[in-house]
């Protein structure tokens, strides 16, 4: 439901988003039977598609020519779907959007065929585009996207971690590569710097407000909407800023810290979950949270007005108060 | 050039490789990366063999022994096993090394080549994958696939830089590695996806066993055979025989023996 109404948002794009689905279609063919079905398998899993529309959104700054746009559009989608079917083996996950994983319905060895197959078909797409700057910023995303997905690791189950930890952990994870489709999208439309910088900056702040909702929605939500139980984070180690938040208080830091790494009951987990959610922490978390998208609303008022700028607001404010 | 210039080039170029991908926690957690030194030996042949070289040429090099370490660190993630931190890790291993080698080729404007790679990257995931849906196969298409999974990369860069008369040589060599290994593997009793499914065409691991026997002699026949239609000096071509594809005969030994 949630998704229909932010697709209602941006429904504008699309024709250009039903073209673009159906690249990312073709992008994905391949002779093997199995990483065709794979792959298929993921793209018809859905998504928000928040990156191509980014992408999208960016270039109506610039000369916008679809034929261009979506150069970039796919290649990014699919650099995203890449890093989901490998995280999907580094979480162990089963499902994905209410559907198995690749690493469930197949194996592990699969999985990552897959993600490598299809990072291996962004890459032959996007280096259609003759742009040393744009495959720099792109090349540069990647490798501190896998940085900040190292440093994820690393920093497991470590509850004493600093805010600064958790902020530049995200930045990477997930902030980058909407950073980028903004930048990118600027970049192949021919903008001026000076837009193409404040769209990146948008981009970020915007990238880092939704994952912070993302953090939050892991304990406001039902394992129901979320497909997946609820304080799944916590479970897995990722100590994400509604958790940085409930610590301050010496019990709920006790009850973190004395579960941390362990094999929770059902009625262990529902309870932390209840006590993070009943604490301040939420509201703390929502409350940067919304410093971001403030920052993000400040960047667009440097940015021409239109329907473009409208609809890239909407968004902003839809990421701000989305239930999951 | 002699055996020692050969060696001492060919590590210079692995310590190249290893700085360029080196991080920290991987280092820590993972194995690290796989640069084999016969691959290295392979991108580094057409230096060897005093061909046109230049610092671009060497640097692309660079990028598809990373290549190949990327993909190597995906084949190492355990089939069906849970996610343990250095599982993770050799994820996350395969995916920063392609960032890697993407960015090496972007700062040095190679964009053609970063969609060459790209392309052949597809063929081996593509091969790779075909071990893995359970069709039916003949040893000669399972064979096909590992020549393609051994020597597609390499093959692009030979094609790139106009080196193409080596990627015969070159294919029959490293898939001789290859099966070395597998046989080893098997000998030791571990079971890869290559055995896995050369047992189940040929319905039982002594079959494998003589297959691999009779491929490796096959194999090296036509290496001896082949190697001396290169005009190669009389060092690199005893390097390539004695050091990269040293050879016994075992599948007549294993006639008389059994």
């Amino acid at each position: 439901m949630e998704k229909v109404k932010l697709k209602l948002l941006y429904s504008d794009l699309k024709p250009e988003l039903d073209m673009i689905e159906k690249e990312l279609e073709q992008a994905v063919d391949s002779e093997s039977l199995l990483l065709n079905d794979a792959s298929l398998h993921l793209l018809q899993a859905g998504g928000k598609r928040i990156r191509p529309v980014f992408v999208l959104l960016a270039g109506k700054f610039g000369n916008y020519n679809i034929d261009v746009m979506k150069q970039v559009a796919v290649p990014l989608e699919l650099i995203h779907m890449a890093s989901l079917v490998h995280d999907d083996v580094i979480d162990d996950s089963e499902t994905r959007r209410g559907k198995p994983t690749v690493k469930a319905e197949w194996n592990n060895s699969v999985a990552m065929y897959t993600g490598d197959f299809i990072l291996a078909r962004a890459l032959e797409y996007i280096s259609e585009i003759d742009s040393p700057k744009l495959h720099h910023i792109l090349s540069k995303t990647m490798i501190e996207v896998c940085r900040g997905e190292i440093i994820q690791i690393e920093d497991k189950y470590k509850l004493d971690q600093n805010l600064r930890d958790y902020l530049r952990r995200i930045k990477r994870k997930t902030a980058l590569l909407i950073s980028s489709s903004c930048e990118l999208g600027a970049l192949v439309s021919g903008t001026d710097e000076k837009t193409a910088a404040h769209l990146r900056r948008f981009g970020y702040f915007i990238g880092m407000s939704f994952q912070i909702i993302d953090d939050i929605l892991d304990f406001t939500s039902t394992d129901e909407e979320l497909g997946k139980p609820a304080g799944s984070d916590f479970i897995q180690g990722n100590i994400t800023l509604p958790i940085l938040c409930a610590r301050k208080n010496p019990e709920v830091y006790s009850l973190l810290k004395n579960n941390l790494g362990k094999e929770l009951t059902e009625p262990e987990r529902l309870h932390i979950v209840k006590t993070v959610r009943d604490s301040t922490a939420i509201d703390e978390a929502k409350a940067i949270s919304e410093r971001y998208l403030q920052k993000a609303l400040e960047e667009l008022a440097y940015l021409p007005k239109g329907n473009a700028n409208k609809t890239m607001r909407k968004i902003a404010f839809f990421i701000g108060k989305r239930k999951f | 050039m002699n055996e020692q210039l050969i060696h001492s080039k060919i590590t210079s170029m692995e310590i190249d490789v290893l700085r360029a991908v080196k991080q920290r926690t991987l280092e820590k957690f993972t194995e690290g990366p796989s640069v084999e030194r016969a691959r290295l030996f392979f991108l580094l042949l057409p230096y060897f063999d005093e061909k046109h070289w230049s610092g671009e040429i060497e640097a692309s090099a660079k990028t598809v022994s990373i290549v190949y370490a990327a993909l190597h660190a995906h084949d190492q993630v355990k089939e069906n096993a849970s996610a343990t931190k250095k599982q993770q890790l050799t994820v996350l291993a395969g995916d920063f090394y392609s960032g890697i080698y993407y960015q090496m080729l972007a700062n040095l404007n190679n964009i053609t080549m970063i969609q060459r790679l790209a392309t052949a990257i597809i063929k081996v995931s593509e091969k790779k994958a075909s071990f893995h849906d359970g069709l039916d196969r003949t040893t000669a298409e399972l064979d096909r696939s590992v020549q393609q999974i051994e020597t597609e990369l390499l093959a692009t860069f030979y094609n790139f830089y106009g080196f193409d008369h080596y990627t015969p040589l070159a294919t029959l060599m490293l898939s001789y590695i290859r099966y070395k290994d597998e046989l080893e593997c098997l000998q030791g009793g571990s079971e890869t996806r290559i055995i896995r499914s050369l047992n189940e065409t040929l319905q039982h691991p002594l079959h494998t066993e003589r297959w691999l026997l009779e491929k490796l002699d096959n194999l090296h026949d036509q290496i001896s055979l082949t190697i001396n239609s290169y005009n190669f000096n009389y060092d690199l071509k005893n390097f390539m025989l004695h050091q990269i594809t040293p050879h016994q005969h075992r599948a007549e030994q294993l006639t008389r023996e059994g």
